[in-house]
Formats: C-alpha cells, sequence, structure tokens
C-alpha cells in the first residue's frame, strides 16, 4: 500500500499535468461505460465545454490570487451581480450589446479592484474580504433583479453565449495553434541551449508535439463534428493562452509569483506589492464579468441565484489543478484541467441521473484527495 | 550531598560538524547567582539549551549532576519537573490568556472531572503576584493588558509557581525600561535569599555586576574563567570575553573617502510590544562618499531596527530624518528608498532577502524587472544578459541561472540577494549582518566585493556582530548600545575592547 502511495505520489509531483490528463482519461472511461457511450458524443462534448466555461474563467482569475497567497470568496456572487446587471441593461435601458459589455466589464474591474483595495491597503484578510463581498454583491443583485428573473432580449447578446465558430474557421485555427506550439518549442529549445540549460532529446520534444498535436486534432473534429468550436470555450481558451503569456513573460506575472511566494523579502527588494495585490482583484473582478455575461447569455436571462456556489468551483479546480495553498506556485493550464475535471463530474453523474446529493459528495472527495495528494507530494512543503 | 546544585562538566555540542560549545564546565550553588557572559555568538543560549533540555540527553556530550545526580532529560518537562525553568529572551506569554491562566498554563489546578478550579488558581496567582511586589496585577485581566515589565515578572511567577530550584534568565532585561529592569534585580536578589539559584545571561555587566555572586566567561564555546564577581573590574571581563585574534581574513584596500552625501538625523523607533521603550533613541549619524561605515554592537542593541527605518521599513512608530546630498529624502517604503538610491540587504535571508521558489536569475532581477521591459512584457534576452553578467561578477555559483534559489548554499544565496541590490546602483548600500551563515571563502569574495564597490564611489554601511570583521573591513566605526549611539570611532588603532566597552556602556569609553 505504501509503495503504490509512494509512486502515486512521485508521479505527481513530477508530471503534476500528465497525472491530471490521466486522471481526465479514467473519468471519462468510467462515465463511457456507465452511460453505454453517451457521454463520448460529440454534442455531450460540446455542451461539457459550455459547462466549464464558466468555471473556467473563473478559476483562471483564481489561480493568480491563489499563487499571490490570497483568496476570493465572493467571485460566484459577483458573477451573479454582473450577469445580473448586463440582463437588467438590455431589458430595461435597451443598450447596445457592445456598450452593455464594456459597461459590465468596467464595472467589474472597479469591484474587484474595491475588493483588492480592501485587502492591500486597508489589510482586512481576503478572506473576510470575500465573504463580506459574497453577502453584498448577492444582496444588491436581489435589489437590482426585485428578486425575479429578467430576460435578455437582444439576440446578439444571447448569440455570445450560443453561437459556434463556423467549422472552417475551427480548423484555421486548430493548425494555426499547432504550428506556434512548433515554433515555440524550437524557440525554447534554442533559448536553453543559449543558456546552457540541459535539453531534452529532440525525440522526446517530437513526441509531445505530436500528441499536443492529436489532442488539438481530436478536440477541434470533436467540436466540429456537432456545430464548431462554442464562443465561450473560444473565450476560455483565449485567456488560457493570454494568463499563461501573462505569468511568464511579463513584469506583473513574475511579481505575482513572487509575492506568494515570499511577501517581505518581494516588498523588501522595492516592489510595490500593495499595488500588485490590488491589480490582481482587478484581474479577477474582470474574470467575474466576463464569466457573467457568458452565463447570462447561455441562460437568455439574468436569474437572481446564477453563480451560487461559482466560488467554490473555481477555488476547488485551481487546487486539483495543482496550485499550492501556500502561495508561490501554479498554472493557469493546470486550473483549466482542474475546472475540467469538475465539469466532467458534474455532467457525467446529471447524465447517469446521480442524486444531487452524491454530486456533492463525491466533488468534495474528489477535491479533498486532490489536495491529499498534493500535500503528500510534498509541494506545497517549503 | 554535593557542594553544589548543578554542575555541567565537560559540555560539547556540535552542529553538523561545527562545535558550538567545546568541553564547557559550569556550577551552581544553591541560592547563587551566576552570571554568564560572552560575545554574541559565544555559545551562552546553546549551553542554557543543553542545561533545559531543549538539546535532549544524547545530543551532547558531557555530564550534567543535578543535587550530585547525574540528570538525564530529554525534554523540557523533565528539567522543569526537577525544578530548572528557563525564562527566554523572547517572552513565551500567550497574549489573551489572563494572567492566571497564564501562570497555570500546562500546569492547571483541577477539580473533578478536569473542570478548572478558578478559585483556587485565582488564589495562589495572587499570592505569586503578591511575593513578587507587585500586588496591583489583576490576575483575571489578560496578559495584553500589561506592559513588559509586567509580562517579565509574570514569567518568573510562572516559573515559581513550579517549585523553580534553578531560574535561568536569558537576557532577561531586554526589553525592560530603567524602572522596571530596577523591579526586577530586587526580585532576583529577594529570590537568592530564599535558596533559588540563578543563572543570568546578559550583555550589560552593570546588572550582573547588582546581582551575580560570581561571574562565568565564555569565548567561542570554551569556558574562560569563572571568579567571584569582586575580583574582576569590567575591563578584565572585557578582556576575556574578545580576546579573539584578527586574522588577515580582511583585504583592506586603499581607497578615497570623500564627502559627506548621507545623513541621518534624530532616528527614533518605538518597540512595538512596549512603545513607551525605545529601541532605537535619537541616533544621529553622517556617511561620506566611499566610506565603509560599520555599526557594532550586541545583539538587540537596535542596529537592525536602526537600518529598518532608514530603509522606510520599521513595523513600529517611527520617526527619521534622511539626507543624500543636502536634501531630504521622503522615505516611506523601501521601494521609495530603492529609488531614491538608498538599499538593504537584510539581515534575516529566509524571511526578508530570497523569494525561495524563484529562480537565482530572477530573484536577481526582482528589484530592477521594470528595465528589461516594454509595455510591462519582460524581454527575456535582456533579463538573460544581466543576469549572467551578475552571476559571473558574484561568482555565484548555480547549475543554471534558472534553479530555485532555495536549492543554493547560504553563501550563493546571500550573493544573489547582493546583486539584486546592487542592480538599483545605489549610492548607499546597508548590509545587515552581510556574512552570517556564510562560509569563509564567499565571506572573502563579499569583503572583496565591498571594497570595489566603495572603490566606485558607493557609500557602505555595514552593521555586524563580528568585531574582528568590523575592524577589519569599516573606516568608521559607529557603536550602538541600548539603542544610543555610544561610540564614533575613526578605524585607526581602534581595538576590539574599545568597541566592547563602548557597547556595554562603560563610562570611560565614552570619554576616550
Amino acid at each position: 500500500m505504501q509503495s503504490i502511495a509512494r509512486s502515486i505520489q512521485q508521479i505527481f509531483s513530477r508530471y503534476k499535468i500528465l497525472a491530471l490528463l490521466l486522471a481526465i482519461v479514467a473519468i471519462w472511461s468510467f462515465f463511457t461505460w456507465q452511460s453505454e457511450g453517451s457521454f463520448l458524443t460529440a454534442r455531450n462534448f460540446a455542451n461539457l465545454l459550455r459547462q466549464m466555461a464558466i468555471t473556467g474563467m473563473l478559476a483562471s482569475g483564481m489561480v493568480f490570487v491563489i499563487i499571490a497567497g490570497e483568496i476570493d470568496l465572493s467571485v460566484g456572487s459577483l458573477l451573479g451581480l454582473l450577469g445580473g446587471v448586463a440582463a437588467v441593461l438590455d431589458a430595461s435601458f435597451h443598450l447596445p450589446v457592445a456598450l452593455n459589455f464594456a459597461i459590465v466589464l468596467g464595472l467589474g474591474l472597479l469591484l474587484g479592484l474595491f475588493n483588492g483595495y480592501w485587502v492591500a491597503y486597508l489589510r482586512v484578510p481576503s478572506f473576510i474580504v470575500g465573504l463580506a463581498g459574497m453577502l453584498i454583491f448577492r444582496g444588491i443583485l436581489l435589489a437590482v433583479t426585485k428578486g425575479s428573473t429578467i430576460s435578455v432580449e437582444s439576440e446578439n447578446f444571447v448569440a455570445f453565449g450560443q453561437s459556434y465558430l463556423p467549422v472552417t474557421a475551427g480548423y484555421v485555427l486548430g493548425v494555426a495553434i499547432f504550428v506556434l506550439q512548433g515554433v515555440l518549442m524550437l524557440r525554447g529549445r534554442a533559448n536553453r541551449q543559449r543558456y546552457q540549460l540541459a535539453v531534452p532529446p529532440l525525440w522526446q520534444e517530437a513526441v509531445k508535439l505530436v500528441v499536443i498535436g492529436l489532442i488539438i486534432a481530436g478536440f477541434v473534429e470533436a467540436l466540429n463534428s456537432y456545430e464548431g468550436i462554442p464562443l465561450p470555450v473560444l473565450l476560455m481558451l483565449a485567456i488560457l493562452g493570454g494568463f499563461s503569456f501573462l505569468a511568464h513573460h511579463t513584469v506583473f506575472g513574475r511579481r505575482i509569483y513572487a509575492v506568494g511566494s515570499n511577501l517581505e523579502a518581494t516588498r523588501l527588494s522595492g516592489v510595490n506589492t500593495r499595488l500588485v495585490k490590488m491589480a490582481l482583484f482587478g484581474v479577477m473582478g474582470l474574470m467575474c464579468a466576463l464569466a457573467g455575461l457568458t452565463n447570462t447569455a447561455r441562460m437568455a436571462a439574468g436569474s437572481p441565484s446564477s453563480g451560487n456556489m461559482g466560488e467554490l468551483d473555481a477555488i476547488a479546480s485551481c487546487f486539483i489543478g495543482g496550485t499550492s495553498m501556500r502561495g508561490g506556485s501554479g498554472t493557469v493550464l493546470g486550473a483549466l484541467i482542474g475546472a475540467l475535471i469538475m465539469a466532467s463530474l458534474d455532467n457525467g453523474m446529471s447524465m447517469l441521473s446521480v442524486e444531487s446529493y452524491w454530486q456533492m459528495i463525491v466533488k468534495g472527495s474528489i477535491l479533498l484527495l486532490a489536495v491529499w495528494v498534493d500535500v503528500m507530494s510534498g509541494s506545497s512543503e517549503r | 550531598m554535593s557542594e553544589y546544585l548543578l554542575e555541567m562538566q565537560g559540555i560539547v555540542k556540535a552542529f553538523s560538524g561545527v562545535k558550538a560549545l567545546d568541553g564547557i564546565d559550569l556550577v551552581v550553588r544553591a541560592g547563587e547567582c551566576v552570571g554568564l557572559c560572552g560575545e554574541n555568538g559565544a555559545g551562552k543560549s546553546t549551553l542554557m539549551k543543553v542545561l533545559s533540555a531543549v538539546y535532549p540527553h544524547g545530543t551532547w556530550e558531557g555530564r550534567i549532576l543535578w543535587d550530585g545526580e547525574p540528570l538525564c532529560a530529554r525534554d523540557i518537562r523533565e528539567t522543569e519537573a526537577a525544578g530548572i525553568v528557563i525564562i527566554h529572551q523572547e517572552l513565551m506569554l500567550v497574549p489573551h490568556l489572563s494572567v492566571a491562566e497564564n501562570i497555570f498554563l500546562g500546569n492547571e489546578i483541577t477539580g473533578p472531572g478536569g473542570l478548572l478550579n478558578y478559585a483556587a488558581m485565582y488564589q495562589r496567582a495572587a499570592e505569586l503576584m503578591a511575593e513578587l511586589k507587585m500586588p496591583e496585577v489583576n490576575v483575571a485581566l489578560p496578559v495584553s493588558q500589561y506592559g513588559g515589565g509586567h509580562q517579565q515578572l509574570i514569567e518568573i511567577a510562572k516559573a515559581l509557581n513550579k517549585k523553580a530550584r534553578l531560574l535561568i534568565l536569558d537576557e532577561p532585561t531586554s526589553s525592560l525600561t530603567k524602572a522596571e529592569t530596577a523591579i526586577l534585580l530586587d526580585i532576583i536578589l529577594a529570590l537568592k535569599k530564599k535558596g533559588v539559584a540563578c543563572v543570568m545571561i546578559s550583555h550589560k555587566l552593570d546588572e550582573i555586576a547588582a546581582v551575580c555572586d560570581t561571574i562565568s566567561v565564555i569565548r567561542d564555546g570554551t569556558h574562560v574563567a569563572t571568579r567571584p564577581m569582586g575580583e574582576l573590574s569590567v575591563d578584565q571581563i572585557i578582556t576575556l570575553m574578545v580576546g579573539r585574534e584578527i586574522k588577515n581574513l580582511y583585504p583592506r584596500e586603499e581607497h578615497a573617502i570623500g564627502e559627506v552625501i548621507f545623513e541621518a538625523r534624530n532616528i527614533t523607533c518605538h518597540d512595538i510590544d512596549n512603545p513607551a521603550r525605545k529601541k532605537v533613541d535619537n541616533i544621529s549619524f553622517q556617511l561620506r562618499r566611499g566610506e565603509i561605515l560599520g555599526v557594532a554592537g550586541l545583539v538587540g542593541a537596535g542596529r537592525t531596527e536602526l537600518a529598518m527605518a532608514i530603509f522606510g521599513c520599521y513595523p513600529g512608530r517611527y520617526e527619521a530624518t534622511v539626507l543624500l546630498d543636502g536634501r531630504v529624502l521622503q522615505i516611506d517604503s523601501p521601494q521609495a528608498a530603492v529609488q531614491a538610491g538608498v538599499c538593504l540587504v537584510p539581515e534575516d535571508r529566509k524571511r526578508h532577502g530570497i523569494v525561495p521558489l524563484l529562480g537565482v536569475g530572477y530573484n536577481i532581477t526582482l528589484s530592477v524587472l521594470q528595465r528589461f521591459s516594454k509595455y510591462g512584457v519582460i524581454d527575456p534576452s535582456a533579463e538573460m544578459q544581466t543576469i549572467e553578467q551578475m552571476i559571473q561578477r558574484m561568482h555565484i555559483k548555480t547549475a543554471t541561472p534558472l534553479l530555485a534559489i532555495q536549492g543554493l548554499s547560504g553563501g550563493n544565496q546571500q550573493k544573489a540577494v547582493l546583486a539584486k541590490m546592487l542592480l538599483p546602483q545605489p549610492r548607499v548600500l546597508i548590509l545587515d549582518e552581510p556574512t552570517r551563515g556564510v562560509d569563509v571563502g564567499a565571506k572573502y569574495e563579499i569583503y572583496k566585493l565591498m571594497m570595489a564597490l566603495v572603490k566606485d564611489g558607493m557609500s557602505i554601511i555595514m552593521i555586524s556582530s563580528e568585531l574582528p570583521e568590523v575592524l577589519g573591513v569599516s573606516d568608521r566605526v559607529l557603536v550602538i548600545g541600548e539603542g544610543q549611539l555610544r561610540g564614533d570611532f575613526v578605524n585607526a588603532g581602534l581595538t576590539q575592547e574599545t568597541v566592547m566597552a563602548a557597547a556595554i556602556g562603560k563610562a570611560e569609553a565614552l570619554a576616550a
């Protein structure tokens, strides 16, 4: 038993992403077997990804908050509020969709910065700020919607959540991403060679590239055989790309990791750590706005209960995806794979008509297990 | 029965091969107070940790006889049961519990079913307070209601309640005001009359003289002398304490010293826990271009606080006026300090120096990341070029520039932190214990680097607890004692004895 635990531990600490992908394969195989194949259809796959997109957007912002050593519990309520505001602006004020979105995104940024100001400058622990925000934003949402669901009238708004990328564009995009991966790989190799870092053998990287190619091909082919790539999924992938770049190639990204790994040392290096933290919450607010808009568009309505418990799914996704609880390490890709695992569980269990109480118990247990494995692998120890 | 209450014989304690204690003897009679003196790092605290079984029996060599019987305690509970109680420099009270609850913590008086018998505890606690001449303390109030002096006495009450026969006091007055110190010393004298023995570690020789019967001096882990208090003069004690050879470890090089460029005026820092007490008390000094200013003093004298106030990061209330080139600098944060041309390499490398999970290179560029970026996007080759230059210049040994810094040795980590604070090209560089936990080779390289920097016109303030180091590299030496400026010496013919005498606060030294 112990040796099994140890080898699992080693696999997880070395190839965290690989282990997560294996978990997804296991979960999907199980559901496909149990549902006699209906889980693994193109239609359900598209559905699954659309379900995941909203949690994924929240998790993409949340992962930075957690890397910096904070937490934001208000995102579910903020998502609901911003989605509700968008619905009201559309239904009662008939604003053009572009203006509506601009207002909601701006509002999301502001409310996020507001949270961040309390955390960074007024030094209220983020747990408390989040808890307060959770109540306050939900309360405002109830006031704005007067407790009832508000239907969206504009077709363009609804299209944002429910339309698809044309099939041809999907293929072009797939090829483009594959080529980009290849170029990045070659550039990375050249860079590592220049700085005399160990370069993995070419065949190993080639295999990696082929696997990535197969995943992209499978992904695009599966979605195209239904109706194409759903717009929210495309948006989520764009966020993945953008935020991965942010994390590794920008001053802001570097500082987020530094703040999470050792706040005091970073501050004593002359970095304005408060500003970093506040900006971080601003980004989180922006993600809440995107998620809220997507959610409202998908349902074609703003509901006073939307986004309920959204923060928990987002936080769980980050931890399942290997983000360290003590800050300083984690990736956007990991968080999104975590979100995919959560969404797969939701989707699969609903398909098998598992009682909703069982769904909660299973999801909770998976979270517990994932974090335990993370702790055992020692990645969160200093 | 033995003549002595406690006999420690030939104690040897090594940390990964380095001997911190090398065959120390110490004896204490019942009702006797022994003062334990020695420089920073001489091994005083280590010796007391051996005695109180913080380091359990078996992790050190030698023998402890307690009441004539061998003592082989494996943890602190066994030594406390025997009557040996240690009071640490940092108070170990739980601030939100009441005075009585603290006194009885881990030792509660209980009734049937494990219920706390508060009446009995309050009564006994009040008796102890009366015994310690502070009947005004309300034992039902939380400890945090009382100041540092009272808290120190509450610690003693806690020790007495454990029926202590030997009290170990490690720098008991380091966080007390003068008046509070006087009360504490009175109580130690009263305890002696009751037959309680005491070992007192202190840098303050006047306090040792006031209460101790015997003085034991240790140096570099060895026992130097034990004499009755009256037989030694302060001068003799200081000579016994230092007496270390200055070996030729210091690459002193000639360099030009220019005009005054930096001035600190009226720096005062208040203790966070005891605001009535000043950790730094109105210190002013000047610094010249190309000068290395050594700041000496005993641990806790206020040197680190002084540096933090200049760098804008002292956590409590403080006042400071800092001038560079005659202009007053508005430094309210480390960010402002770095921008103004003042950099600090902090004392506690692990907590304040390194960002453990980031690579060595990324640690180095943390202070100047904007320099390699356009619209917030880092140019990786420009950054890597600087990283490689710094790694080469500082001789940092690392497998790759991207290796997480936590995997490096202390010396290499320190060089990386130094590199980080050199990149902003400061006019004034403050180094707080720059060679602590650094091996001899890396030390030498750091001194070499300091010489190169001052030759280029940078000015350096170096805080150090190692006197030979201060005398080996400084052009001028400031001595700080109990938060006050005790001396400002040009380093020409300056001796360790003179500096130590000033640090301890001997009147004659001030005239010198």
